[in-house]
């Protein structure tokens, strides 16, 4: 069963009499363990499919039901409780909070997402054990390398329990190598904590840990199907 | 818990420090102001409310303040003495004089004139000399804070009011008049005889009632026996000699603008260095949002952070108005503190800083989480 189903989402912007179609009509699954690349270029729709599937915007039309539930759009506390309970972000600028070490940035998302239990630090730590920052714990980001920035916003992604994550551009600032330590974590939340990961990207190094590939185009889903081998780069 | 908002604040160590001097700031200018104000009102009951024996005051129809005496026949005293309920009464001189000085200069003088000072314990802060002296001649009690306006004097010197060389027996401390005139005490029938204008006339009936007297009912009698002139109580006189100064002269007014000026300083620093901060957090805030934060969330966020320079803020400026207090008293002002001021101008402070933040609540208000989405 789906863990996100997106149903003919559409999305207008009308500004100054101008009318741009960002959205029109996609429809995409989210499976448990499963890794989904978004594809596509700039101003395809891929940021506004990102932003109405992880319930930061409401979509002018279409369905979208999380974890088995409808998101009710017309209510902005039904969507704050989605993006509490069940989806994590990535960002391509990470968006940390500079003036919170790398074990409060994580301890924070906890908070908001009303983990304020005793339990709750040991919670954050073991998030940052896991992604190899347990020894950075009480670095503020500004002291951290690209990597090691991601791998924080990774953590609070994570914390909570988030099931759904959704990666924008994650690798972008990261050197190729940091970039594949990065996907390799994306991998172990999919397939060993059967967590969803939807990645857009133009990273091509992503489509080794995809499942499944949708390619967007002026906001119209134009082609999907699983990775396919790069014959010239002998990968898939 | 992380607090966020304190470590924001903390953040930019800087920019915290400058907000919470604006603060700081308004609030020492509306703490001097006012304290300044209360310590100059203050002046104009100094000569009223230490005279604990006067139960009664009565002046002649509509006297604004004890400064400004109007005279009437000075035995009308006698009136008052047989009405029922009064144990004591006694005439009040008070005059405006010139006084010579010895270098040849002239200034100006209070002139209080009392017969019986020792029964009303007038003159009080006695420094040197006994009241009891005052009728055996021509002799004045002179208050020290003088000294300012006339230069030094000691007991056994002699100055000379109007045309009248007047030996000074006795100094006082701290009695002054609302217009920072010095004080001096003399006999009533001395500082009668000292101009033409007050013969056989008094400024004002000093009356003590007696043990269970109905205060009340002697007020009644004494306006029924005595239409022309006022009656108050010791309190109700010195508030509207206050009243006066701060009503009828712009005083008040002046003071007033002068606190709102204050207070807009405060808010409009405050104000625009947290919406400046929320600007230049917007990302952070959107982030709050993304991962399920409420713009309530934020609200508290950005509450605790006004509430925190408000406190800070105030802390800072009462510090600085408490160090300010002992030059205003080199320069002979009075700078009060009282409880009461510093309490309102604490809560006024943490409002207002409230107030300041909301015009950032709108701005968080509208974030778009998805902005995230742009690097």
């Amino acid at each position: 069963m789906a863990i996100l189903e997106a149903e003919c989402l559409t999305k207008v912007y009308e500004e100054g009499g101008s009318r741009v179609e960002a959205l029109r009509g996609i429809s995409l699954d989210l499976e448990p363990g499963e890794i989904v690349l978004l594809e596509g270029p700039s101003g395809s729709g891929k940021t506004t499919l990102m932003s109405v599937a992880g319930c930061l915007l409401s979509p002018t039309s279409g369905r979208l039901s999380v974890e088995g539930r409808a998101v009710d759009f017309a209510s902005a506390e039904d969507m704050v409780r989605v993006r509490r309970e069940s989806i994590g972000f990535i960002f391509q600028s990470f968006n940390l909070f500079p003036a919170l070490t790398v074990l409060e940035n994580v301890l924070f998302a906890l908070q908001v997402r009303g983990r304020r239990t005793p339990d709750y630090e040991r919670e954050a730590r073991m998030i940052l054990e896991q992604i190899g920052l347990g020894h950075r714990l009480d670095f503020i980001p500004a002291k951290l390398s690209g990597g090691e920035k991601q791998r924080v916003a990774i953590a609070r992604a994570l914390s909570g329990g988030s099931r759904i994550v959704f990666a924008d551009e994650p690798t972008a600032n990261l050197d190729s190598h940091v970039g594949l330590e990065v996907l390799e974590i994306f991998r172990k939340l999919a397939k060993e904590e059967g967590r969803a990961v939807l990645v857009a990207t133009h990273d091509s190094a992503v489509r080794k840990i995809a499942d499944w590939v949708l390619k967007i185009r002026d906001g119209q889903l134009i082609e999907e199907g699983p990775p396919v081998t790069d014959p010239e780069k002998g990968h898939p | 818990m992380v607090d966020l908002s304190m470590k924001m604040l903390l953040h930019d160590r800087l920019r915290f420090a400058l907000t919470a001097f604006g603060v700081a700031f308004s609030v020492m200018l509306v703490l001097v102001q006012v304290g300044l104000f209360e310590g100059l009102i203050g002046y104009a009951a100094d000569t009223i409310l230490p005279i604990r024996q006067a139960d009664l005051w009565i002046t002649s129809r509509n006297t604004q303040n004890i400064d400004f005496a109007n005279y009437f026949p000075q035995n009308l005293v006698n009136r008052v003495r047989s009405v029922p309920g009064v144990e004591r009464a006694d005439n009040l001189m008070v005059d405006f004089m010139p006084i010579h000085l010895p270098n040849g200069s002239s200034d100006g003088v209070m002139v209080y004139g009392l017969t019986h000072y020792w029964k009303w314990g007038v003159p009080w802060n006695v420094v040197k000399g006994n009241p009891l002296d005052l009728r055996g001649g021509p002799y004045m009690f002179l208050d020290d804070f003088a000294t300012h306006r006339y230069g030094p004097f000691q007991v056994g010197e002699y100055r000379e009011i109007v045309n009248q060389r007047l030996k000074i027996i006795g100094i006082m401390h701290g009695i002054r008049s609302f217009t920072t005139i010095p004080v001096a005490f003399l006999d009533f029938y001395r500082a009668q005889a000292l101009t033409d204008i007050t013969f056989g006339k008094t400024a004002y009936i000093l009356v003590h009632l007696a043990p269970g007297a109905d205060r009340e009912a002697v007020m009644a009698e004494i306006r029924r026996r005595l239409p022309y002139n006022d009656v108050f109580t010791r309190k109700a006189w010195a508030k509207k000699g206050q009243d006066y100064w701060v009503f009828k002269t712009g005083l008040g007014f002046n003071m007033g603008m002068i606190v709102f000026l204050g207070c807009l300083v405060g808010v409009v620093i405050l104000a625009q260095t947290l919406y400046t901060t929320t600007m230049e957090h917007v990302r952070e805030f959107g982030m709050v949002k993304a991962i399920g934060g409420t713009n309530g969330d934020i609200y508290q966020l950005l509450m605790r952070q006004a509430v925190v320079i408000a406190v800070t803020g105030f802390l800072a400026g009462t510090i600085l108005a408490f160090l300010i207090k002992p030059l205003a008293r080199k320069g002979d002002l009075d700078l009060l503190l009282s409880p009461t001021l510093l309490s309102i101008v604490f809560v006024s402070t943490v409002v207002l800083c409230l107030l300041a933040s909301t015009i950032s609540f709108r701005k968080v208000s509208r974030i778009d989480p998805a902005l995230l989405f742009r690097s």
